[in-house]
């Protein structure tokens, strides 16, 4: 990352605390920092420990699957270079669908502490949603979540696999 | 004459520190042990035995005992079921030809195990000043099809049973000081963390915090008033502190490219421990209560995570070697120990009332199970758990 760029991102994420604070409980603002709620709301069942199939809280269509993952290097929140198109590729589809919403999903491999692992699945949601506001999306349209180690894509338990895991998935949410 | 030297050398250097020296000494594994002899104690069939048999496991899991006759103890006493349980235990010291307690336990049949637990813990503490751990009780998460759910048991691993039943995963439970109330993350709503109050006594449950981004659980204070959390309302997963009983999160830590994680509180409740990665890596730092100007604790290991304080120093995960290990650091002098042997992956430490053990999980073949390891040297200790995934042991104090 450019020094350019890295001033852009502590102003993005500046800006976003600032707002952030300023917002009450009553004011319907979403995102990581800004906001009082998460997207979704209601009682979690069996079916959610798949992923967000079917409905949101506000009856609208969860899409899962619909964009590639991102993945990671080991120990590592960083959108790597390779990665970039992914998340330009969400960005044009929310900018040309303005009721879309979406939940960026955080995960991480086995290795390591468990509760690390969740603040590590976090902040690769961040890395993305970061990616997606410097791309023209609003922040308030993005939901993050951290799933940290606990929704491995793949079983398995060497690098071929952990690799599979270390990412971040897309859920759209209130679109067509 | 040059070997029996030799030997009155090691034995000397046998000794333990606490114990009175006059005193015969047995050492078995690693660690010094008192003998203490147990064919005085008269058990009826059925309920006395189970009190016999289970006071005998605590006493050797203790640390402090080797079960022998002639011994430097013997309990003398009777252990019957009727209608409940009763028991009368004395304990007396050969050595010093005295006894040093004398004690009925009575309570339902249901209840022969626990009366035994707390008669051992009354026996070490009567032979050796120190506080016993057989009367703790762990909480748990274990792995139950897709989900995960929070456990407890004893700290033999007896009595285990469910705690919740969310179809869901629940993860990291941590103990308030009075071992009646805990809190825990769930996963249930829609996989959106929150963080969960339960008491035990009235088996309620209360969300206590669920902000945007994640809410994991971090130590509860001394005084029983304040939780720790990692919350990322605010941007990062940053360190936050919070009323038990709610009130607004305070904000301790405050970083931009970096997670923190895994807060826990000094015995005192003047200082916190966590996990932070600004530095590239996931390492220990401190800081005092009132949060900011972290310091970094040790920079021995690739990773150091899921510090755990109590009084005889912060037990924590390393990675040394390609292996995730325990150790203990003296935060004060930063001296600093391995606890767990090599051969696979202990985590998660979490210090037994006694100050003499932890409990952690031991991962092998990617199965992780709860074992006890000793800070004094005797081998790991599995906890007899059953078939499951069983990780994030908290133990009472």
């Amino acid at each position: 990352m450019t020094a350019k760029t890295w001033i852009m991102a502590a102003l993005v994420v500046s800006v976003a605390v600032t707002f952030g604070t300023g917002c009450k409980r009553t004011k319907a603002k979403t995102g990581s920092g800004l906001g009082n709620g998460d997207l979704i709301n209601g009682t979690g069942t069996a079916g959610d420990l798949t992923g967000l199939a079917g409905r949101d809280g506000f009856g609208g269509k969860i899409v899962d699957g619909q964009f590639p993952t991102v993945y990671f290097d080991f120990d590592s929140a960083q959108v790597k270079e390779g990665e970039r198109a992914k998340v330009a590729q969400v960005a044009e589809y929310l900018k040309a669908n303005a009721g879309a919403t979406v939940v960026l999903s955080g995960h991480t491999d086995e290795r390591g502490s468990q509760e690390y692992n969740t603040s590590l699945g976090e902040n690769r949601a961040l890395a993305v949603r970061e990616a997606l506001t410097q791309d023209g999306v609003d922040a308030a349209r993005m939901q993050t979540r951290s799933m940290g180690e606990e929704q491995p894509k793949n079983p398995g338990h060497d690098e071929a696999a952990w690799s599979q895991n270390r990412r971040v998935e897309f859920q759209v949410l209130g679109s067509k | 004459m040059q070997n029996r030297r030799t030997l009155l050398a090691l034995t000397l250097a046998a000794l333990p520190l606490i114990a009175p020296a006059q005193e015969v000494w047995i050492t078995k594994n690693t660690a010094a042990k008192f003998s203490v002899d147990l064919t005085e104690l008269r058990a009826s069939a059925g309920g006395g035995a189970l009190f016999v048999q289970t006071l005998q496991n605590d006493l050797v899991r203790s640390g402090w005992f080797n079960i022998a006759r002639p011994a430097t103890f013997t309990v003398r006493g009777t252990a019957a079921a009727g209608a409940g349980m009763s028991a009368a235990c004395e304990l007396f010291d050969n050595s010093r030809n005295r006894a040093l307690l004398n004690k009925a336990y009575n309570g339902t049949a249901a209840e022969t195990r626990r009366l035994a637990h707390q008669a051992a813990d009354d026996i070490v503490f009567a032979a050796t000043g120190k506080k016993g751990m057989n009367g703790a009780r762990l909480l748990l998460a274990g792995r139950m099809g897709g989900g995960k759910e929070i456990f407890l048991c004893d700290a033999d691993g007896g009595n285990l049973r469910q705690i919740t039943h969310d179809n869901s995963i629940s993860l990291a439970p941590q103990w308030a000081p009075n071992g009646e109330l805990f809190v825990y993350t769930s996963f249930r709503r829609n996989n959106f963390q929150e963080i969960n109050l339960v008491d035990l006594r009235s088996n309620q449950r209360t969300v206590i915090a669920a902000y945007p981004g994640i809410d994991m659980t971090g130590g509860i204070s001394p005084d029983g008033g304040s939780m720790l959390m990692t919350l990322s309302k605010d941007g990062n997963p940053d360190i936050y502190v919070q009323g038990l009983r709610g009130g607004a999160p305070i904000r301790l830590t405050k970083s931009i490219h970096a997670g923190q994680a895994s807060p826990c509180w000094s015995p005192d409740g003047n200082a916190i421990a966590y996990v932070s990665d600004h530095s590239g890596q996931p390492q220990l730092y401190l800081m005092s209560r009132g949060g900011g100007g972290g310091k970094l604790l040790t920079s021995r290991g690739s990773q150091n995570v899921a510090p755990d304080w109590g009084s005889e120093g912060i037990a924590y995960c390393s990675r040394r070697g390609g292996r995730y290990v325990v150790c203990v650091i003296n935060p004060a002098t930063r001296e600093d120990r391995q606890i767990s042997p090599g051969d696979c992956d202990y985590e998660d430490p979490n210090w037994a009332p006694d100050g003499r053990h932890i409990f952690c999980t031991r991962t092998s073949g990617y199965r992780p199970t709860i074992c006890m390891l000793d800070t004094m040297g005797d081998p790991p200790l599995a906890l007899p758990l059953g078939s499951g995934d069983w990780t994030s042991p908290a133990c009472t104090r």
